[in-house]
């Protein structure tokens, strides 16, 4: 049977487009790094700590910077044993949450004098614009990470025209060896590609989860409009590796990622609704698929929560509690991440008060939590398992 | 054949070792295609005006330049801020039409004619797909489309679909070279990655989206 020319035209045509689309395909192909393992999540503290004797053993502010009236979102990082500095805390600071004059203060907790540093600032958003190569609006909500090389990453919101709404995550590298808090200086690595409506408008603000591969998954949010929350992935050398939606609930955000075991995670989040509960998702393949849990039994006002899985069965939680009000934190533990038992009540003030934005890390033996008081300085404490030591000093 | 059997598919259709340009080329890339809007922009404005190819070759050059100045005092940082780098499509089809304007006798007054059928298809493509992107952002969708274009396939894919107008128009010599815009942008994707390592980013932009819905309105109201 003979064909038409017009008919044989378009046979050709096709034969053409397919093998170009199979070029395409194998150069595309070559280029790539073999796909990742299944994510495995490491326990951040495998001596099994009992977290149902923590015990107070220090307390206080962190310096804030001079002129600063404005402190919110801080972020710590455990560094090295072999570092003067027990950890690196990082928070958004100067004159008005959003304002333009605010940049990324730290400040590091000295393992000698058990004091806390003077802080200095570190990202600034005129140069990170300048080394960008476009302008960046405003600076917030800074998340730490320690690299598979020792190197720290920084994950910053970073506005565009129109606020937060309208914000993209920034990530920033160390650029030179050493972590002591004058040498610390960070350059841009990329504005996370995540959405496609001018990539606005997603953002960061609890810790990672680290993987036994040296990597991490990084929660994150969207909310423009709506909410929802994502989970990025990134190798041991802070490379960005994907994105998978923790839940299509249009009304949670900031979610906080707590190891159940090496596969199985849960994520607990904010409740953009006022009298929200705090919102639940897990997963059992190491983030490749999430689904939605009932809420929790603990009221949430709006207010972000911060978690972490201790060790099998050993989870702690700490959450503004009261509906409506920012005033009371408390720290919660759990077993199972369903049913959650108040452990202390960290901070309680008149309903005026703001005690919020909680960060929580394992180091030194100790449980360390800083939050945000007022929205105008961080504040700390210290617990260790067992009976309170001297020794530590605010 | 086993289900085994398809797991070479698997890292093909994976979305989980995305290839994203280095900072330095996105810095640079980002001026580079500013420019080039800019300066299709500035040579459409002074059209409208005057057909003086001078006055339209003098202020494309001077847009072009002026994104190239570093800081707040050019165009490219505040363009940067609000839209991120514009699609390698967009840039393309800025290519083209300032080659017509700038180099041709004559420009065609082609908002009085019917689109050509390849093209008006293409322009189509682009409007649904920017509507399922829309609606992806905004986690609407039962899939993560956005996500998907960081896979391999979603370059192969992308070029087979945007080929087919040109696969079944056999040869609609009006189709112009707009035809060769969409396949030459994923190109030039798969070798520079450019402008965020998501294919999505390099075939449409909000911006193109909002113009294909013009185009194809202006296609309807001459026809209508």
């Amino acid at each position: 049977m003979s064909l038409t020319p017009s008919l044989r035209s378009v046979y050709t045509r096709l034969f053409f487009a397919v093998l170009a689309g199979g070029s395409v395909l194998a150069l595309d192909s070559l280029q790539r790094l073999p796909t990742p393992e299944v994510a495995a999540a490491v326990w951040m503290n495998p001596a099994m700590p009992d977290v149902r004797t923590l015990q107070e053993t220090a307390r206080g502010g962190i310096p804030m910077p001079a002129g600063a009236a404005a402190a919110h979102a801080s972020s710590m990082l455990v560094m090295p044993e072999e570092n003067p500095a027990a950890l690196t805390i990082f928070w958004f600071s100067g004159e008005r949450e959003s304002g333009p004059l605010v940049q990324i203060a730290a400040s590091q907790f000295d393992r000698a004098t058990q004091q806390w540093s003077l802080p200095r600032f570190v990202v600034n958003r005129h140069e990170m614009g300048k080394q960008l190569g476009y302008g960046v609006r405003r600076l917030g909500n800074p998340v730490a990470w320690t690299d598979g090389k020792g190197q720290i990453h920084l994950f910053v919101v970073a506005t565009g025209w129109g606020g937060w709404a309208a914000a993209r995550i920034l990530h920033v590298r160390q650029t030179r060896t050493g972590n002591g808090l004058q040498q610390l200086a960070f350059e841009p690595v990329q504005v996370l590609p995540l959405s496609w409506l001018w990539n606005t408008s997603f953002l960061v603000r609890n810790a990672p989860l680290p993987l036994a591969d040296g990597g991490m998954v990084l929660p994150v949010h969207f909310e423009l409009g709506i909410k929802y929350p994502v989970a990025l992935r990134f190798d041991r050398e802070g490379t960005f590796k994907g994105m998978v939606r923790i839940s299509q609930r249009p009304y949670l955000l900031q979610p906080a990622l707590i190891m159940q075991s090496p596969h199985e995670w849960l994520a607990v989040m904010r409740d953009g609704r006022p009298n929200g509960k705090i919102g639940a998702a897990s997963t059992i393949d190491g983030g490749q698929h999430w689904r939605d849990l009932p809420d929790l039994a603990l009221d949430n006002p709006d207010a972000a929560v911060a978690a972490v899985g201790m060790a099998p069965g050993q989870m702690l939680l700490a959450h503004n509690s009261s509906p409506g009000s920012r005033a009371r934190l408390d720290l919660s533990q759990s077993s199972d991440g369903r049913h959650w038992t108040r452990v202390k009540t960290l901070e309680h003030g008149a309903s005026e008060d703001e005690f919020s934005y909680p960060a929580m890390v394992w180091a030194d033996s100790s449980l360390w939590i800083s939050y945000t008081v007022d929205r105008q300085r961080i504040a700390w404490q210290r617990f260790a398992v067992g009976p309170a030591h001297p020794g530590a000093k605010p | 054949m086993s289900a085994t059997g398809w797991g070479w598919v698997t890292p093909l259709l994976s979305s989980d070792s995305p290839l994203l340009p280095t900072a330095w080329v996105m810095q640079w890339a980002l001026r580079l295609s500013w420019s080039v809007v800019l300066a299709w922009l500035g040579a459409r404005v002074v059209g409208y005006w005057s057909q003086r190819k001078p006055l339209q070759w003098g202020l494309a050059l001077g847009l072009a330049c002026w994104s190239w100045i570093p800081g707040p005092y050019a165009p490219v940082h505040w363009l940067g801020l609000a839209f991120q780098a514009p699609s390698l499509v967009t840039v393309l089809l800025c290519v083209v039409n300032l080659r017509e304007r700038l180099f041709s006798a004559r420009i065609s007054n082609r908002s009085a004619e019917p689109t050509p059928r390849v093209p008006l298809a293409l322009a189509a493509l682009g409007v649904l797909a920017g509507w399922a992107l829309l609606l992806d952002t905004f986690a609407w969708l039962p899939v993560e489309l956005y996500q998907w274009g960081f896979s391999p396939a979603a370059s192969a894919l992308v070029l087979l679909v945007v080929l087919v107008p040109w696969v079944i128009g056999r040869g609609e010599r009006s189709a112009g070279i707009t035809v060769w815009v969409a396949p030459l942008a994923i190109l030039l994707f798969v070798v520079l990655r450019l402008p965020t390592g998501n294919l999505w980013d390099a075939v449409l932009d909000p911006w193109l989206w909002i113009a294909l819905h013009v185009v194809a309105v202006r296609h309807c109201s001459v026809r209508g």
